[in-house]
């Protein structure tokens, strides 16, 4: 799924700055894209932008070279999945199975079909045992990985991943990090993920870095993470030795280039 | 996070009842709900056919019937004041039994004194209502005799025969509703129930009444309901590891500390409802549109027989009060 952003201005109506003005990328379909950014710099903004949870103030958003719009968002919808950031407040069914079932009920799906789709993805994400568990029960990376199955079951072509892990204690956040990395290898769909850690950005495609309503970085994770003063300026914190490598970089010694590429695969493969 | 949190009043047990479709059990409780009351009055043989369904459907259940009773003790309050206006208020009939009250000063302050005493020491009694109620009869019997002092008032207390009988049948009446919706809410599970009710006003659907939007909002409060009881706990927890003390403060106090507590939760529930607007319609939620329905209610040979029993008894009773035959 294409997505496209022509000048796009949106503004909070309850604050006096827009939280960007003037926007405008391109994402390609299949491929996957992090949205880097610190708290309030606008990155989540886009992910309800472009779910149509949110109506730009000007501009225009393309998908697939149509324009969202009041009368288009319902087909489009049918066609993007989002993962948002509180485990709790996403979960609308009384039980697991309920709630992979609400995305498809609202989609029509025959029952028949419907009982395939939840067999099929609730055992993908690993949560074939919990089906009539109620949300009460399960952690918060369980809870994720149920939402992450029902987007899967409507088989859209884009998962949007908003800040999804930042409310799991660290185990969750390696479970959601590892399906995100298993569902860009397995499937063809565009995944966006919008996130403040760099660690859950460097598997993707392309990185962009967005600070105060610009993007400030973008491009292939190796060459966004070499530019360690933007990112600092940007809010983020850096990945465990990605300090030493840029300060290698700047030091003469013998065999430097393929020392510096051993290192960089390192820093990609952590 | 807290386990034991069970809503509603449903009981897990393997048992015909609970296999019985939520639909029929629905259907049945309204039809004996008109139908206890179009029983002529004070006709007991007809209540005590009615009284037969909620006996066999404790019966089949499977749950002790003490479970039963203490939904009938949260009632029994408004049970015994209806029978006691009853005899009262209804004079007529048989004179049963006069009682001479002679109201002195001694025996009004003994009296306020006993109810004193027994509100105060109430919270560690058993068998609360049975002292209650023997309290009342005490005072009954108290009041006949001037122990001392001069007489303020006096009357006598009248109880006629209608009034006893048509006390108790008023008495049953409620007993049999009593018992058939307990019976219903600890069989059924309450999404069984929003669906089941969701299908039973599926017929509104055809004056463009939304039903579906309604059976929505039930089963998001419902599932909200745990959830928000754990976020409560966390905030007491929280007030309580800062110092307030839920239990020994003045009324006043307490009042100030149901703000604090209602303010967050106020909060939290509107954050909530928000985010929760937006995943509903990120996930292709359009209030009342068409939605196909993963739960598929399916009546059994078993739910066909007791439906029809039920109908059949109701239009037994419709056609004996339209007096095709006398009752």
């Amino acid at each position: 799924m294409k997505i496209e952003f022509k000048d796009v201005t949106f503004q909070y109506y309850s604050e006096e700055k827009p939280v960007f003005e003037h926007l405008s990328f391109t994402i390609e379909q299949g491929t996957t894209t992090a949205i880097l950014g610190h708290n309030g710099s606008g990155k989540s903004t886009i992910a309800k932008l472009i779910v149509g949870l949110l109506v730009p103030n000007a501009g225009q958003i393309l998908i697939d070279d149509v324009e969202l719009t009041e009368q288009t968002i319902d087909e489009i919808r049918k066609r993007m999945g989002i993962i948002f950031q509180n485990p709790d407040n996403q979960f609308v069914g009384v039980t697991v199975r309920d709630d992979i079932a609400f995305g498809l009920e609202n989609h029509q799906v025959p029952r028949e079909e419907m009982i395939q789709q939840i067999e099929k993805y609730a055992t993908l994400v690993d949560m074939k045992d919990y089906l009539d568990k109620s949300p009460e029960k399960l952690s918060g990376g369980q809870k994720q990985r149920v939402a992450i199955a029902g987007a899967l079951a409507m088989e859209t072509e884009l998962i949007i991943f908003d800040e999804s892990t930042s409310m799991l204690d660290p185990k969750g956040t390696k479970e959601i990090n590892q399906m995100m990395r298993s569902l860009k290898e397995n499937f063809q769909k565009s995944i966006i993920t919008i996130t403040h850690q760099l660690e859950e950005a460097i598997f993707a495609d392309r990185v962009m870095v967005l600070n105060e309503g610009k993007i400030v970085l973008d491009g292939t994770p190796q060459v966004v993470l070499k530019e360690k003063d933007i990112l600092e300026a940007s809010g983020l914190k850096l990945i465990d030795g990605l300090d030493v490598l840029n300060r290698l970089e700047k030091d003469d010694f013998d065999h430097k280039s393929s020392i510096m590429e051993a290192l960089w695969e390192l820093i990609f493969k952590m | 996070m807290n386990d034991s949190i069970v809503f509603g009043q449903y009981i897990y047990r393997n048992s015909f009842m609970h296999k019985l479709d939520a639909r029929v059990k629905l259907i049945s409780l309204v039809l004996m709900m008109i139908g206890v009351f179009l029983i002529p009055k004070d006709h007991f043989i007809l209540l005590g056919i009615a009284f037969l369904i909620p006996i066999l459907a404790i019966l089949f259940s499977k749950i002790s019937l003490f479970k039963y009773l203490k939904s009938l003790k949260q009632i029994a309050f408004v049970m015994l004041f209806s029978f006691v206006f009853q005899l009262i208020g209804n004079h007529n009939g048989e004179l049963l039994l006069k009682l001479p009250i002679q109201f002195t000063v001694v025996n009004i302050a003994i009296v306020v004194l006993a109810l004193i005493i027994y509100f105060i020491v109430r919270k560690y009694l058993p068998f609360k209502f049975l002292i209650f109620v023997l309290l009342l009869i005490g005072a009954t019997y108290l009041f006949r005799y001037p122990i001392y002092g001069h007489i303020i008032h006096s009357f006598d207390f009248l109880i006629y025969q209608e009034g006893v009988i048509h006390g108790l049948f008023l008495i049953g009446r409620v007993f049999v509703i009593i018992l058939a919706s307990t019976s219903l809410t600890l069989t059924t599970k309450p999404t069984d129930l929003t669906n089941a009710l969701e299908w039973l006003l599926q017929p509104l659907e055809w004056i463009k009444i939304k039903t579906s939007i309604f059976a929505m909002m039930i089963s998001i409060a419902l599932r909200s309901i745990p959830t928000l009881f754990n976020e409560t706990n966390r905030i007491l927890k929280a007030q309580a590891s800062r110092g307030a003390d839920f239990n020994e403060s003045s009324l006043k106090e307490q009042i100030g500390q149901m703000v604090s507590l209602l303010v967050p939760m106020f909060v939290i529930s509107i954050k909530k409802a928000e985010d929760l607007a937006d995943a509903m319609e990120a996930r292709g939620y359009i209030p009342g549109e068409k939605r196909t329905r993963l739960v598929k209610m399916t009546f059994k040979v078993s739910d066909y027989m007791v439906l029809g029993a039920i109908l059949l008894l109701f239009v037994l009773l419709i056609l004996g009060k339209c007096g095709v035959y006398a009752l």
